[in-house]
């Protein structure tokens, strides 16, 4: 479990966190998402102990803890495998994994005898997630995991984040918002060092969500954008090309029973309806605006 | 892998342990010959002028190396430890290592450590080769006093290692930890010029080598060295207290 409570970080007269409440459950995978300069790499040097707080406090489970900076480096003169090697004997007496294993997991098997100062950015990514993984820490801070991996990196990195959930505490960060939602347990959007949300990633979908409906039209779609904004229970109509029409209603109810209506007296060649689903760039868009 | 490895392979693979242990050699080697033929050296290159300089004794092939081996050796062996001692010279590097280590003193330990052996290692091996080499040119010189000289200079060389760690505990830079360190050095020397406060300073050391084998007495040198201890110790601990609170 991690907790804190009014945490604040300030460097000079700019607060880098201001008044953070953040609640992490033991076993869970939290996704911290926030744009540049938010407070994300503060928050997790707070939580790994590399930087102290102005004020607040912060409660965190016994136990090992590891850390993944956005851009891991090594000493160049080391071979992967020795740095792996060397963060397994950090982590403690107890840790005795297969450390080729761990390092065929991160897909880096066929360099484990290469020194590490002739490794691209990816791989020493991949590295920095063999070092922080191996040993089982309980809690694991990563800081934007997968943001110099190609797709098919980006991809292993996410089933790797996924396969920690119920093993570790994972609290990571990200601008990949889709990454979040995908294997975040919770998530907390921080803006300008606040959090402005906090919760499990379904609950706060559906607590923050109004139907919506993307309507395609062949033509007629000032007429549809018209009729629909005189009507009662529609909030929001938004142009989105020639065709294509984002309508937010404060009532699925009412939008499934009129808006076949509304689009069949303006006259319009409709070409699709289908409801819209909310996502978690949304929400972010919304509370970061 | 230990971190004491760590700090071995940085030594071997880097190479610093190669350019230590050459600067002390070549100047074992060169602080003899050097002062054997002193004399044929100046006489040929005087032209008309005759210059008289007196027959070299064995403690003048000591005496060379060990002008040569407190001047450039000790600036090799403050950048060396400087290289190691600078753990927040590259933060991503030393986040890796802060995060997993719990206490600044197991993480500047192997460091420290390493950094002075490496350094008085060096110095012995260098030390080895100018006895040989004087006892082959000059004749021998007395094995003890080389021994007592020979642990003043690494208890010196220790000395400035521990000042490297306390300046680099503030320092993100290894050559402002160097820089800073020597200029440290230097002027901790200053006040030498009076005899009465010099006999206590830790620079007072760099000359018992030279001295021993002429003939000095240790006693002369055992104030300095208790101040060297005390003042290393405290620097040891001021060096842990400051990279505990550090913040990456």
């Amino acid at each position: 479990m991690i907790r804190t409570r009014g945490l604040v970080k300030r460097y000079g007269p700019i607060a880098a966190l201001d008044g953070v409440d953040l609640d992490v459950p033991p076993g869970i995978v939290y996704g911290l998402i926030g744009p540049n300069g938010a407070g994300k790499t503060t928050l997790l040097s707070l939580l790994a102990g590399l930087r102290r707080p102005t004020a607040g406090d912060i409660v965190i489970d016994r136990g090992a803890r590891a850390v993944l900076p956005d851009t891991p480096r090594f000493d160049p003169w080391l071979t992967a495998a020795e740095v792996v090697s060397l963060a397994a004997r950090l982590a403690g007496p107890g840790a005795r994994e297969d450390l080729n294993a761990v390092l065929a997991e991160a897909g880096l098997a066929e360099a484990a005898r290469r020194r590490v100062g002739g490794f691209s950015r990816g791989m020493l990514q991949r590295l920095g997630l063999a070092a922080t993984v191996v040993g089982r820490p309980e809690i694991l801070l990563l800081d934007e995991p997968a943001a110099a991996l190609d797709p098919g990196g980006r991809r292993e990195v996410l089933d790797l984040i996924r396969r920690l959930r119920g093993r570790a505490t994972v609290v990571f960060s990200s601008h990949i918002l889709a990454d979040v939602q995908e294997v975040s347990d919770w998530v907390g959007i921080l803006d300008q060092g606040r959090l402005r949300f906090q919760g499990p990633v379904d609950e706060l979908l559906v607590a923050r969500s109004r139907p919506t409906y993307r309507v395609r039209v062949h033509s007629g779609r000032d007429g549809v954008a018209a009729g629909l904004r005189q009507t009662s229970w529609v909030e929001n109509v938004e142009v989105l090309d020639d065709q294509t029409l984002r309508v937010r209603v404060n009532s699925s109810e009412d939008a499934e029973r009129g808006l076949m209506g509304v689009l069949d007296r303006s006259g319009a060649r409709v070409a699709a309806v289908e409801p819209e689903a909310l996502d978690l760039e949304d929400i972010f868009l919304e509370a970061t605006r | 892998m230990s971190l004491w490895r760590l700090e071995w392979l940085r030594l071997v693979r880097t190479r610093r342990l190669a350019a230590l242990v050459g600067v002390y050699v070549f100047f074992g080697l060169l602080g003899p010959l050097t002062a054997r033929y002193m004399g044929d050296i100046l006489s040929r290159f005087g032209g008309n002028i005759t210059v008289i300089v007196p027959d070299p004794v064995p403690a003048d092939g000591i005496a060379t190396f060990a002008g040569d081996a407190q001047q450039i050796g000790l600036l090799v062996a403050v950048v060396v430890a400087a290289g190691a001692l600078t753990i927040d010279a590259l933060p991503e590097m030393s986040i890796f290592l802060r995060s997993r280590t719990r206490s600044a003193g197991r993480l500047l330990r192997p460091r420290l450590v390493v950094s002075m052996l490496a350094a008085a290692g060096a110095f012995l091996v260098g030390l080895a080769a100018a006895w040989y080499e004087t006892a082959v040119l000059l004749g021998g010189v007395p094995v003890g006093p080389l021994l007592a000289g020979a642990g003043f200079g690494i208890l010196y060389l220790g000395f400035a290692v521990t000042v490297v760690a306390a300046v680099a505990a503030r320092s993100r830079s290894v050559v402002v930890s160097a820089a800073i360190t020597l200029l440290f050095l230097l002027v901790l020397a200053i006040p030498e010029i009076v005899p009465a406060v010099g006999i206590w300073l830790p620079s007072h050391l760099v000359g018992a080598l030279d001295d021993l084998v002429r003939g000095g007495g240790i006693t002369d040198y055992l104030r300095a060295a208790a101040v060297t201890v005390v003042a290393a110790a405290g620097l040891l601990a001021v060096a842990v207290k400051v990279q505990a609170r550090r913040e990456v």
